[in-house]
């Protein structure tokens, strides 16, 4: 690193004003950002400045996908082959998606992040329909989460999470110094949340509710609500939840509730066969020991781990690769948000330091969480992880939501003068 | 926040309030939220599981994947002294569902419909079982080959039809035979329906025959099928050791033979056992106990036990059932207690001789009765035996002698001998459910003393019986009687052998000796002439028990006896001990001269020869011994004669031939010693006929005119040469048969000698 190019690093990083939010600015600018012929010039270099993606990110999103893809398949052929006939049924789906998302992130990487300002309300009422249509569209187990769309599914769940970022980035960015009266930052949240939260309920999908819910707190935190109003937030939420179990309206998070944190000791057949997921995920992690039974060695996998591709996925890679393994991957999954985290407090303007930062840490959360439940620490609710669970419409999404962070990336550190 | 448009160089100092700042620290907070503390649980939590949980998880998990099939181990099979077969197991199938495979009912119609016409089962029954969602049910155990071929050719016609092949399972199993049926029922026993082994040598000997099952460990996914790589291990099953006893098969149907008639000759009503034994080592040859059952189908009753369980109420009848069967099983001769009665009187005769407080000029009077202040003893000859010596006691059975003798002996030394013969412990055969009776500990009164002394007022074991028995035969030593011989594995090595254990010596070789003679003496002249075998010397005592009532054992006797006979042979070099006991026999008939030793005889006569024991007949005997017709047939007429006059036979020729066409006796068939051999010439003699005559109720001597008289053979059985009177004849009498036939007659001691006991 030239001592030109380190000094420019330390003037970004203390930037203390952003460009400021004018809609007029939006308009003028190009819908794609292109590098520039200065920028090309240079070679290899791990810390992009200007309009170069940033490196290292996009590295570190490769690697996952493909540790992810080769797991996904390790996983899931046993159960392929058994109900779908075709060992390699998930991994050429998988790659299909992939090939797709990776189209989609490097379009999204071009893609000018600062025209998602304009669209952010749009985006919001997109979320609303496909929330609304969810709902009408019959299935045979009265849970309602996915709209078939031929080849894959899209829940809509996944286009809410995404809306809701947006929503909150482009209003506080917008409403940045205004943030700190509640009605510019308590009622949008309440009132954007609540109203998703109320269309997720009827699905139901309650793990959608609990991370819309972190995702809405953690975003008017970051984009500079007043603390008191969290601490309150975080109350009147608990009472809410009370009053939701209270009326006894929480009946099916309950029935997975119920075996929370006893998938080990047999009570009754029924609890049996419900913690019967839970408890076989706990059997691969302790199956894994240090060290794991080797890649491709899991026999967990068997029809034991119903659905090993999906939610339970790092159950089979903690078995595999064991305590190592997985403490790598969840060390790669951590450096991904820590890249992304501080590439977007770069950004040059606070819509991308807010809209990177509420992107990066939606994937810490999810992982995190999804970690906790596949170890009993949380009910088995149906959070996937990211990179690793099979899944269409959620990979292409988190893909293109990868896409944004590298558009962001673009901008980050460029010199302002 | 309002001065938004400096630059960043101007206000560096403002810049760390700048709304930067506070995005930068909450970005701090968010990243210790989400990855120092996230994170951290998430890997510690990983970290937990696999580490500290890990092996209790694995272990769990390991049990969920590995199926574990067991080879069961055949088990091993019993044999006889010789070497027959008494019990062995052979090869048959069981028939295993997985219904959690079936996918719709179709299969589940056709699988049970075809399941229960192949095993003849309930068909409902059976789709029951295929709706149930298990990878393991049982249809049916035990079936043979032909049942099992057409399992499998179903389960092909299912995999083709109905596209399920893995819904049906044929499973190793096996079955236990009992050749012999009933014979030695309560010494063998019976195994349950998973061959454990539940009474008799199947239970005590389990461990060696049920031999050790094989398992096969291999990976299976969730659905019972092989996971995709190398997870299997096998142990190979070890068969079950083979079990030789000591019981010889042809030695123990004398002795049930025997033992059966006497039940029905004298309407027993609480069963009988035999014991056979070898004083010299303790091995049991043959142990009966009467009333047994069919080993291969040790749950059904017999017809009266079933008719007297259907005539109660419902509800008591599965107790009653249970409790029927449970004395059906029990083994008499180890289990059930008595008082021995008069056949005690060999041990306290011993004792004394032992101890020198009697010899041959001891004398003892009787006068019918004695008295110990309220209580009064009678002898069982009221008007009393007078003076006696001490051989005179013995043979007439005496209860004031004994009395007197038992005085002599004293109360300790009575105890003490009542102990060291064994009465007091368990011999330790090898049979489950061994018992020992009630004897005083240290309450014994004189009164308990004089009654004890003749053998009442306390219980003892047959087994117990014999054993003492045996001591007093064998030189004094108490042996520990034993019924397996030796155990080998299924290729035939020695895996254990079990030899002659001394357990102590009792009496000297000098009072054997001495009690030997006094014994064969009593058999053979005094009044027990019952117990008497021609060709033999017979050492034996006779004994009466009457069942004591247990409230108040002195004064209120029940009407209820056991009748037993005790003995050995051949006196002069004792090899055979055998107790017989007959409990409760209700005819008119009950005294153990009477009941227990008419049978004695009759399987010692037919025992001690096929043991090849020596014979050693007086001349007396002779005449009643049975001998072998040799073969005339085809023989000039002269020449026959001349051989049948050499074997020691009479002849009789009918018809004008001048060649033996056929003879009677028939060659090789037992006749008495000069009995007379009838050869026919021709076709036409042989039409003749004679009726046979009555030959019961006659002496020895009457029978052989009257069936000379008539031309017919005689076989000698029982008490022939002491005097006795023929109780039963196989060929009934008006019978037609052919000149020369053998009629087997039975002779038993008479009545006049019943009373000395």
């Amino acid at each position: 690193m030239s001592p030109q190019s380190r000094m420019i690093l330390k003037a970004d990083i203390n930037r203390i004003y952003d460009d400021e939010y004018s809609e007029q600015k939006i308009k003028q600018e190009k819908f794609f950002v292109r590098p520039s012929r200065q920028r090309k010039m240079k070679k290899t270099k791990w810390f992009s400045i200007g309009m170069g993606i940033d490196l290292p990110f996009c590295a570190i999103i490769l690697i996952l996908l493909t540790i992810g893809t080769i797991m996904m398949f390790s996983a899931s052929y046993a159960n392929a082959y058994k109900y779908q006939g075709d060992s390699y049924y998930y991994l050429e789906r998988q790659l299909i998606f992939i090939a797709i998302g990776i189209v989609a992130m490097a379009l999204m990487s071009f893609f000018n992040y600062n025209k998602l300002h304009r669209i952010a309300f749009i985006v919001l009422l997109i979320s609303y329909i496909s929330l609304a249509v969810v709902l009408a569209i019959p299935t045979s187990t009265g849970i309602k989460r996915w709209i078939p769309l031929g080849m894959f599914n899209i829940q809509p769940s996944e286009i809410a999470k995404f809306a809701i970022i947006l929503f909150f980035a482009h209003w506080s960015s917008k409403y940045y110094n205004k943030m700190q009266f509640a009605r510019y930052s308590v009622l949008p949240g309440i009132i954007v949340f609540s109203t998703t939260a109320i269309l997720l309920f009827l699905e139901p999908h309650y793990s959608g509710i609990v991370i819309l819910g972190i995702l809405t707190v953690l975003m008017l935190y970051i984009g500079g609500m007043k603390t008191k109003y969290l601490v309150i937030g975080v109350l009147i939420l608990g009472a809410v939840v009370i009053l939701l179990a209270l009326t006894g309206q929480l009946s099916y998070a309950m029935s997975r509730l119920d075996g929370w944190g006893q998938a080990l000791e047999y009570t009754t057949e029924e609890m049996w066969q419900t913690t019967w997921q839970t408890r076989n995920s706990l059997y691969a992690i302790g199956s894994g020991g240090l060290w794991g039974l080797g890649l491709g060695q899991s026999r967990q996998k068997y029809l034991y781990l119903p659905e090993p591709q999906n939610d339970f996925i790092f159950a089979i890679v903690v078995e595999e690769l064991g305590l190592i393994g997985a403490t790598i991957i969840l060390l790669i999954f951590a450096l991904l948000v820590w890249r992304g985290i501080t590439l977007s407090l770069r950004a040059k303007d606070k819509f991308g330091k807010i809209l990177g930062i509420g992107l990066t840490s939606q994937i810490g959360i999810q992982v995190v969480l999804n970690i906790l439940v596949i170890t009993d620490w949380l009910p088995n609710t149906g959070i996937s992880l990211p990179f690793f669970s099979y899944g269409g419409s959620s990979l292409i999404m988190l893909m293109a939501q990868m896409g944004i962070v590298l558009s962001i990336s673009r901008t980050a550190n460029i010199e302002r003068q | 926040m309002e001065n938004q448009k400096n630059t960043p160089i101007k206000s560096k100092k403002r810049a760390e309030k700048g709304p930067n700042q506070r995005l930068r620290q909450r970005t701090a907070i968010l990243i210790v939220l989400i990855l120092i503390i996230g994170f951290g649980a998430a890997i510690g939590r990983l970290g937990y599981l696999t580490l500290v949980q890990g092996n209790e998880l694995q272990e769990k998990a390991v049990n969920q994947q590995l199926k574990d099939t067991t080879i069961r181990a055949k088990r091993g099979t019993i044999y006889d002294k010789n070497g027959k077969v008494l019990a062995e197991s052979a090869s048959v199938w069981q028939v295993v569902l997985a219904p959690a495979n079936f996918k719709n009912d179709e299969q589940r119609v056709a699988a049970a419909r075809g399941l229960s016409e192949i095993l003849e089962l309930d068909y409902d029954n059976v789709y029951e079982k295929t709706k149930q969602n298990s990878y393991y049910v049982v249809v049916k155990r035990k079936i043979e080959v032909e049942a099992r071929d057409k399992v499998l050719e179903l389960s092909e016609q299912l995999s083709k039809e109905y596209n399920c092949g893995n819904v049906i399972q044929i499973l190793d199993d096996y079955k236990r035979y009992y050749p012999q049926n009933d014979l030695a029922s309560c010494v063998i026993g019976f195994t349950g329906s998973d061959e454990q082994g539940l009474e008799g040598i199947e239970y005590q000997y389990d461990s060696y025959l049920s031999g050790t099952p094989g398992r096969i460990v291999s990976a299976k996914t969730s659905l019972g099928t092989d996971m995709p790589f190398q997870y299997e291990q096998s142990v190979d099953s070890e068969d079950g050791n083979n079990v030789y006893l000591t019981i010889d098969e042809t030695a123990q149907s004398i002795c049930e033979k025997y033992m059966k008639q006497g039940i029905q000759d004298y309407n027993v009503l609480n069963r009988g056992v035999c014991i056979a034994m070898d004083v010299n080592t303790g091995e049991i040859i043959a142990m009966v106990t009467v009333g047994g059952y069919d080993l291969n189908n040790p749950y059904e009753l017999s017809e009266a036990d079933q008719k007297e369980i259907e005539a109660l109420p419902e509800d008591e009848r599965s107790q009653a059932e249970s409790e029927k069967l449970a004395a059906m099983w029990r083994n008499k001769a180890v289990t059930d207690t008595y008082s021995p009665g008069s056949v005690f009187k060999i041990c306290v005769a011993s004792m004394a001789l032992e101890e020198n407080k009697v010899n041959d000029k001891s004398t003892f009077s009787c006068t019918g009765s004695m008295t110990f202040g309220k209580d009064i003893i009678h002898c069982h000859l009221h008007s009393g035996h007078g003076t006696q010596n001490f051989v005179q006691a013995i043979c007439n059975s005496c209860n004031p002698a004994f009395i007197q003798i038992g005085q002599l002996v004293g109360m300790n030394k009575f105890c003490q001998y009542y102990e060291s013969f064994g009465f007091r412990e368990k011999t330790g055969i090898d049979l489950p459910g061994e018992t020992t009776g009630k004897f005083w500990d240290n309450d014994m009164s004189e009164v308990d003393l004089a009654v004890a002394s003749f053998g009442q007022n306390f219980t003892i074991t047959p087994i117990q019986m014999i054993t003492a028995c045996a001591a007093v035969a064998n030189g004094g030593e108490i042996l520990q009687p034993y019924v397996v011989s030796k155990i080998t594995d299924s290729e035939g090595n020695v895996v254990k052998t079990f030899e002659k254990n001394v357990k102590r010596q009792v009496i000297s070789k000098e009072t054997s000796d001495r009690m030997n003679e006094i014994l064969a003496y009593n058999t053979e002249t005094a009044g027990a002439t019952a117990g008497y075998v021609a060709g033999y010397k017979v050492a034996g005592k006779t004994g009466t028990t009457e069942k004591v009532d247990v409230k108040d054992p002195i004064s209120v006797f029940s009407e209820d006896y056991i009748a037993s006979f005790c003995g050995y042979a051949p006196a002069d070099d004792p090899q055979i001990a055998m107790l017989v006991f007959f409990d409760t026999p209700s005819g008119s008939a009950y005294y153990g001269s009477q009941v227990a030793s008419p049978v004695f005889i009759n399987i010692m006569s037919e025992l001690l020869p096929y043991l090849e024991i020596k014979t050693d007949y007086k001349e007396s005997e002779l005449q009643y011994v049975d001998a072998t017709a040799g073969n005339y047939i085809g023989l000039s007429l002269d020449k026959a004669k001349e051989q049948i006059k050499n074997d020691g036979f009479e002849v009789t020729v009918k018809g004008t031939g001048d060649k033996v066409i056929s003879q009677i006796p028939s060659v090789s068939s037992k006749l008495a010693n000069g009995g007379t051999i009838v050869l026919y010439t021709d076709e036409d003699s042989r039409e003749q006929t004679v009726t046979v005559p009555n030959l019961v109720g006659l002496s020895a001597t009457q029978v052989n005119s009257v069936a000379s008289s008539y031309g017919l053979n005689i076989s000698f059985k029982g008490a022939v040469s002491s005097g006795g009177l023929s109780t039963r004849q196989d060929i009934a009498e008006g019978t037609s048969v052919s000149p020369g036939s053998v009629i087997t007659v039975t002779f038993s001691s008479s009545s006049d000698n019943s009373f000395n006991d």
